[in-house]
């Protein structure tokens, strides 16, 4: 069992910054966790701190039930990727993956079996004489995530490993994480800052901001139901349209109402809305459950297209409706719009998100 | 509109620009090699000639052969050399680990060294000479190896630590994380990981560290005397009331020259990398 239990975890610089804030978080054995925010939000803090690099403040860390606050990173059996690789750059790759275990004292002839199963894993097998400077960015990232697997540790730890890839490497390799997961299942934790990454990789997506934890769940729970205005509008690409609305009562039903739109506030925020009734909350839209045109589903108001975004595969549209500027997208590539076109939005009620404007917790 | 004037430069053809160029190039390495050329050409001068060294056809070996009879000139060389080489190897065993605590860790320790060798710095090389002097004179090892080597380790360890930090600084700490990590101590992440990658500075630093004390002339000077003579105080040594034996001279500048200009070509290019960080 390689559980990890971080316990009301603070990370202080110096008394003036305050990187971690009472963080608590069960990961759970064999668990892909991935730890996404905008930078300085202390997800790499954390992920520092599991693997020892830095000291923590208060709190504790424990790996598979041990509390391993003031063991040494050798001590914690973890294994790390970095973004930037961090190969032993006057090792061959050989030498690189055998390190690790060579440390543990490890028989040279089990680190050779160690290291020709990685390199099957990971198709390493052709550059083992290589020095990282003659390997590609993608194959040096490939060769560390080998130094991991062949010390077979109790927990993976990434720190942005795919950020230095150019785009359609990073794909590449989101996907092999993905198969290396299946055939070495093993406690991770991954950090990254683009929630693509979080949200395809993870088992459970935990969202970061100023040191404190917004939210932990499922990739799905993170999109569905945010649990804030800022999980929200962090999560889902493009992002969240968001507009503050006054709701009211009309003939049995709840109202969202703006000078421009209105929308009918469905069943499922009906009871919890109603406490706020006559006043103004932050109504927020998903740019992709916006339809343009649509006569089945409940319609919102009339905007201006202003600018349209030809993709390919669907059309994103910059639209206007007095001060309120809104993104729609998924549009139908063949729909034959211009801009300065007026159009009909409409939204399924039930993807409306509701936000307290004070506190800008969700609604529900 | 007037059009764009076209300088001195543009007005050239492709090949008189290359030709320009290497005219220019050509000039100023002979600028830079002409006081080595006429040294050469002084020391293969009889005495007698050295101040037509332009006119006269006569040239001789006798300066060199004069030069490797004279015992006290052998032993300078033998000193020098020796010197150079004791001093760079015990100012580099503190300089590596001192520039690389200084480009890693930060704390009290840290910033304390930091400050002590910002004021070494900042003090004038020569200001050093006279209280050395009497450090040396009260320790009783004055004119020894140990009085010129002591105070050379000294001055390179303020100096050198400087750019030991900065080639340091330009290696990427995560590499040691990921040796930590692996296992490592944080010493073994220094002397598995984090040397090995120094090799090149390390080069650099052996290279320009033997060369300063091979050239130092001011603190030989002052704190060397009949028992130890070094290269640089002999060969100012030729200049005495009874004149000033050119020949000599430059026959000894030239064969100091062979050990640095030769240490120089095989570390050069550590140097260069050196000095761009």
């Amino acid at each position: 069992m390689s559980e990890i239990v971080l316990t009301k975890l603070n990370k202080h610089y110096g008394g003036m910054h305050h990187a971690v804030r009472n963080i608590d978080l069960t990961i759970g054995d064999k668990e892909f966790i991935t730890l996404v925010g905008p930078s300085g939000c202390g997800k790499s803090t954390t992920l520092r701190m599991i693997a020892g690099l830095e000291e923590i403040t208060s709190g504790e860390i424990r790996i598979g039930g041990t509390l391993v606050n003031h063991l040494p990173p050798r001590d914690r059996d973890v294994a790390m990727v970095f973004q930037n690789y961090a190969l032993y750059q006057h090792m061959s790759v050989f030498d690189n993956l055998a390190f690790g275990l060579r440390n543990k004292k490890v028989p040279e002839a089990e680190i050779k079996k160690a290291i020709r199963n990685a390199a099957d894993i990971l198709g390493l097998g052709e550059l083992m004489q290589r020095k990282p400077r003659q390997l590609s960015g993608g194959q040096q990232q490939r060769v560390a995530l080998g130094r991991c697997i062949v010390r077979n540790p109790k927990v993976f730890l990434f720190d942005e490993p795919l950020s230095n890839l150019d785009a359609k490497l990073r794909i590449q390799m989101r996907v092999e994480i993905k198969r290396l997961r299946a055939r070495v299942p093993t406690t991770s934790v991954f950090v990254t800052h683009d929630q693509v990454e979080a949200m395809t990789l993870g088992d459970r997506v935990v969202v970061m901001k100023d040191g404190y934890i917004q939210q932990c769940g499922t990739p799905l729970q993170v999109y569905g139901e945010p649990a804030n205005k800022f999980v929200a509008g962090f999560i889902g690409s493009p992002s969240m349209n968001f507009f503050e609305v006054g709701i009211h009562a009309q003939d049995g039903e709840l109202i969202a109402q703006t000078p421009f739109l209105r929308a009918r506030v469905s069943e499922r925020y009906k009871a919890a809305l109603a406490a706020w009734n006559g006043r103004t909350v932050i109504l927020g839209v998903r740019p992709e459950h916006l339809r343009v045109n649509a006569s089945d589903v409940d319609p919102i108001g009339k905007v201006e297209i202003e600018v349209i975004e030809q993709l390919g595969s669907e059309i994103l549209l910059e639209t206007r409706a007095g001060d309120l500027s809104m993104t729609v997208a998924r549009v139908n590539p063949q729909l034959p719009v211009a801009a300065g076109d007026v159009i009909q939005l409409s939204v399924p009620s039930d993807q409306l998100h509701f936000f307290d404007p004070e506190t800008e917790s969700a609604i529900r | 509109m007037s059009a764009p004037q076209r300088g001195f430069w543009d007005s050239l053809a492709p090949g008189a620009r290359r030709a320009f160029f290497g005219l220019v190039l050509a000039a100023v390495c002979f600028l830079f090699a002409f006081p080595v050329l006429w040294l050469m050409l002084t020391s293969l001068r009889p005495e007698s000639g050295v101040y037509y060294v332009h006119k006269g056809l006569e040239f001789t070996l006798d300066s060199y052969k004069q030069i490797f009879s004279d015992e006290r000139l052998v032993n300078a060389f033998i000193n020098s050399g020796a010197i150079a080489t004791l001093a760079t190897f015990f100012s580099l065993l503190v300089t590596v680990s001192s520039g690389y605590m200084l480009s890693r860790f930060r704390g009290r320790i840290a910033s304390t060294w930091f400050g002590v060798i910002y004021a070494m710095r900042c003090v004038p090389y020569i200001t050093w000479v006279l209280p050395l002097y009497f450090v040396v004179q009260s320790y009783g090892v004055y004119d020894t190896y140990i009085g010129l080597l002591l105070p050379h380790i000294a001055v390179h360890i303020c100096f050198f630590s400087w750019l030991m930090k900065g080639f340091f600084d330009g290696i990427d700490p995560s590499m040691e994380h990921a040796a930590l990590i692996d296992g490592c101590t944080r010493w073994g992440a220094f002397y598995r990981v984090a040397l090995p990658s120094a090799i090149p500075a390390i080069s650099a630093l052996t290279v320009l560290c033997w060369l300063f004390t091979w050239n130092e002339f001011l603190f030989a000077q002052i704190l060397t005397g009949r028992n130890t003579p070094v290269i640089t105080v002999v060969m100012s040594q030729f200049v005495s009331e009874m004149g000033l034996q050119w020949n000599l001279m430059s026959a000894t500048a030239i064969l100091a020259l062979v050990p640095a200009f030769v240490l120089t070509l095989f570390g050069q290019k550590y140097v260069i990398q050196g000095l761009k960080i």
